[in-house]
């Protein structure tokens, strides 16, 4: 029996060992050996030279950029997660009625979210242009001057979250299939105690698709604390450092500076907070996470 | 038994089956039709690997230099390869670290002080012969040798400087008066013609530079200033020169309004390379730019009417100056060919035979690093078609323009004095606030690397 199962698991790791190979090369290595390089000082093709803790001494006491740049991914993290919650699930709950034409508006509101990023960030380039872009063409025909929008110190930051706002269709197709599971006995039921529409979306949609919006929430929080690309096409930290997020920083640390063993250290940091954030959001979910049971 | 909608369903599926198998092979096929890279011409000789950032039509200008080098060859081959953008740095890198880096790479990224620190070039003093030496120290260009070397060796033979100077668009000088012949001798004096050649819409939004001095670094040697001392190797920061010169940008700044010149200029296009250059456009009367835009003005705009002209300097300012920049060739230690690759840097440096040099910088209308190249006679023939590359070759022997200071942070130094520059400039910081908070910034990054090992 054991001799079977043995054959039989041993079948099953054949078939995944590739996956498990590069899994153990690209990412666990590289992974446990960021751990040891975070305490030395490395520039890629020199050895590592021991520093101790002076890396993480120093980012948490010398650098006002590393403290700036946290500071600006906490604030995105905080901003754009929830409006980015909000907005998949106001239009998931408009994309689940029934009317005519409605695969056409959903594929419409998804596709967004499968352009490449960067394509993505170049057309928004464009689009938030101060004098020729599209943003302020409108607003200029309700008589409202736009601001400069990323060459702005005030308006970049906003800028980026108002774009993140164009991928939403990711999540708001994960929204659409939780309100779809959600048994139509619910809403019968709701019917005959007398709720109207906003009782009915307040006492049985929002409940029911809670598991959603916390692996959303999740998903959102890890991004967010990892924003990187947007940043590097769009704005590359600036204007005065106000789209300097954290993974931005860390990244020309490593790359512009050849500053390994200090990225690396940035990077477990980045590991500790975000795991962090993912246990104190598991931690509550007990609280108003509903499963249906 | 199966209803006849249900058949029609598995019938669909099966074709949409055999499409995607179809779809999928056709595509594997064609990813191998696909041409893998051209054999080898001489494959008889030894190969030397150049990497190289240029695309498009600069990628054939390399490639033309590459297979002149191989026509005059017979123990060496040179085989190039493009490794374009942000990802060429890390790509060496980790090529480098690998131990398979190209022989010779082309660069113009402010590299050379950290890689070299890094030990990860090979000092190309090692590979020139005592009269190579001495015919490089006498005749490059000081900015050359500002740029290549580092702790008294030299890491990168440049095959092309930038510098800036003023192009002038005279329709704009004629429709308010103003005589290019007598062109300001003083940058006050340039700023007032400045003023008499802006426009501005009806709400007051500025439509036309007519010229604003900008760029911190551009215009601190100006004002006697700059970031490093050359002759004791100190960065110079917060310095009363410096100070002058970034309150002078200031003022000019302010006078226009800090607002009004961020949505004029965000609003332009300025792309290198591209033939919607906003001085073509006529966005701009008056404007600092490259010497590679007297090309393309001639490629792109040959209508356009204009002049260039050196940047002139402030009341007591020194002349010719500016910030500079270029191409440089560096060769990797652990390169396997390093002496094919000094043949190569030599022939297109135009180190071994200038006046065969000479061409090239034509070709990419690039300025040399000496004397004896930019007295050619093929480039004085290419200077006689584009008379307004002379100003550049004016500018370019003076010891008023400046790289960025050859230190091993010399990236994050780039990086904060662009920053200062950029508080001051939009008028969040004082000039005295943002020199402050550089020198700080320099200070503690200074310190840091003491902290941890490094001797500078």
């Amino acid at each position: 029996m054991k001799v079977r199962s043995f054959k039989k698991n041993a079948i099953g790791y054949a078939f995944i060992s590739p996956w498990l190979l590069g899994f153990l090369v690209f990412t666990a290595g590289p992974f446990l050996v960021s751990v040891y390089l975070s305490f030395t000082r490395y520039d890629i093709v020199s050895a590592p030279v021991w520093v101790g803790w002076a890396n993480y001494h120093k980012l948490l006491t010398g650098d006002p950029l590393f403290w700036k740049s946290l500071g600006i991914t906490f604030k995105y993290a905080l901003v754009a997660v929830p409006v980015g919650i909000v907005a998949g699930v106001g239009l998931a709950l408009l994309l689940n009625l029934e009317i005519r034409g409605i695969s056409v508006y959903r594929t419409v509101f998804y596709v967004p979210s499968i352009v490449p990023v960067v394509a993505t960030s170049v057309i928004f380039v464009w689009l938030l242009n101060p004098q020729i872009g599209l943003v302020n063409g409108l607003l200029r025909w309700f008589g409202i001057v736009g601001p400069a929008w990323l060459q702005d110190t005030k308006w970049a930051f906003w800028s980026l979250v108002f774009m993140s706002l164009w991928g939403v269709g990711g999540s708001m197709i994960i929204y659409l299939a939780g309100l779809k599971d959600i048994p139509a006995a619910l809403y019968e039921a709701a019917i005959i105690d007398g709720a109207g529409a906003w009782q009915r979306t307040r006492h049985v949609t929002l409940p029911m698709i809670t598991p959603v919006i916390f692996f959303n929430l999740i998903m959102g929080v890890i991004g967010a604390f990892q924003y990187f690309t947007q940043a590097y096409v769009m704005t590359l930290g600036g204007p005065e450092d106000s789209t300097h997020f954290y993974a931005l920083y860390l990244f020309n640390r490593a790359w512009r500076y050849l500053d390994m063993g200090y990225a690396s250290a940035m990077a477990w940091i980045l590991f500790v907070i975000v795991m962090v954030f993912t246990i104190l959001i598991f931690r509550t979910h007990k609280r108003w996470v509903h499963y249906g049971n | 038994m199966e209803t006849d909608s249900a058949r029609h369903g598995k019938r669909r599926g099966a074709i949409a089956v055999w499409a995607s198998f179809i779809l999928a092979v056709i595509g594997i096929v064609i990813i191998f039709a696909l041409p893998g890279p051209p054999p080898r011409k001489y494959p008889d000789r030894e190969p030397v690997r150049m990497w190289h950032m240029w695309t498009a039509e600069w990628k054939d200008v390399v490639e033309k230099i590459c297979d002149r080098f191989n026509e005059s060859q017979t123990k060496y081959e040179l085989i190039p390869l493009s490794a374009p953008g942000a990802a060429a740095d890390s790509k060496f890198l980790l090529s480098v670290a690998g131990g398979d880096p190209p022989d010779v790479m082309a660069q113009w990224n402010q590299v050379i002080p950290k890689w070299a620190d890094s030990n990860l070039l090979l000092p190309l003093d090692s590979l020139m012969t005592p009269e190579e030496w001495t015919v490089f120290q006498q005749k490059a260009y000081p900015a050359v040798k500002k740029i290549g070397m580092y702790k008294g060796h030299l890491y990168g033979v440049t095959t092309g400087l930038n510098i800036w100077a003023c192009y002038c668009r005279l329709d704009y000088l004629r429709e308010a008066g103003l005589d290019a012949e007598r062109f300001p001798d003083t940058l006050e004096g340039l700023v007032e013609w400045g003023q008499l050649l802006h426009k501005f819409d009806k709400a007051g939004h500025l439509t036309r530079m007519g010229f604003m001095p900008t760029w911190f670094a551009m215009y601190a040697p100006a004002f006697g200033g700059g970031f490093y001392d050359w002759t004791n190797g100190r960065i110079l920061i917060n310095t009363p020169e410096n100070l002058n010169a970034l309150s002078y940008l200031v003022e000019q700044r302010k006078k226009l309004g800090f607002e009004n010149v961020v949505r004029f200029e965000s609003g332009l296009t300025i792309g290198i390379g591209n033939a919607d250059w906003p001085f073509i456009r006529g966005s701009y009367a008056i404007v600092v730019d490259g010497q590679w835009r007297v090309e393309q003005l001639a490629k792109y705009a040959p209508e356009v009417e204009y002049v260039t002209k050196p940047i002139p300097p402030p009341k007591g300012g020194v002349p010719h100056f500016g910030w500079i920049n270029g191409n440089f060739m560096i060769i990797p230690k652990g390169a396997k060919q390093a002496a094919g690759a000094w043949e190569f840097i030599k022939f297109w440096s135009g180190l071994s035979e200038p006046e065969r040099a000479a061409e090239f910088y034509t070709w990419g209308g690039w300025l040399p690093l000496n004397a004896d190249i930019a007295n050619a006679p093929i480039y004085r023939e290419y200077v006689r078609r584009h008379p307004q590359f002379q100003t550049f070759l004016d500018v370019l022997p003076s010891e008023n323009v400046q790289p960025t200071p050859p230190v091993p942070f010399q990236v994050y130094l780039w990086d904060r004095i662009t920053q200062a520059d950029d508080s001051a400039m939009r008028g969040t910081l004082a000039p005295q606030e943002a020199l402050a908070r550089l020198e700080r910034e320099i200070a503690r990054e200074i310190a840091s690397r003491k902290e941890f090992g490094y001797a500078d």
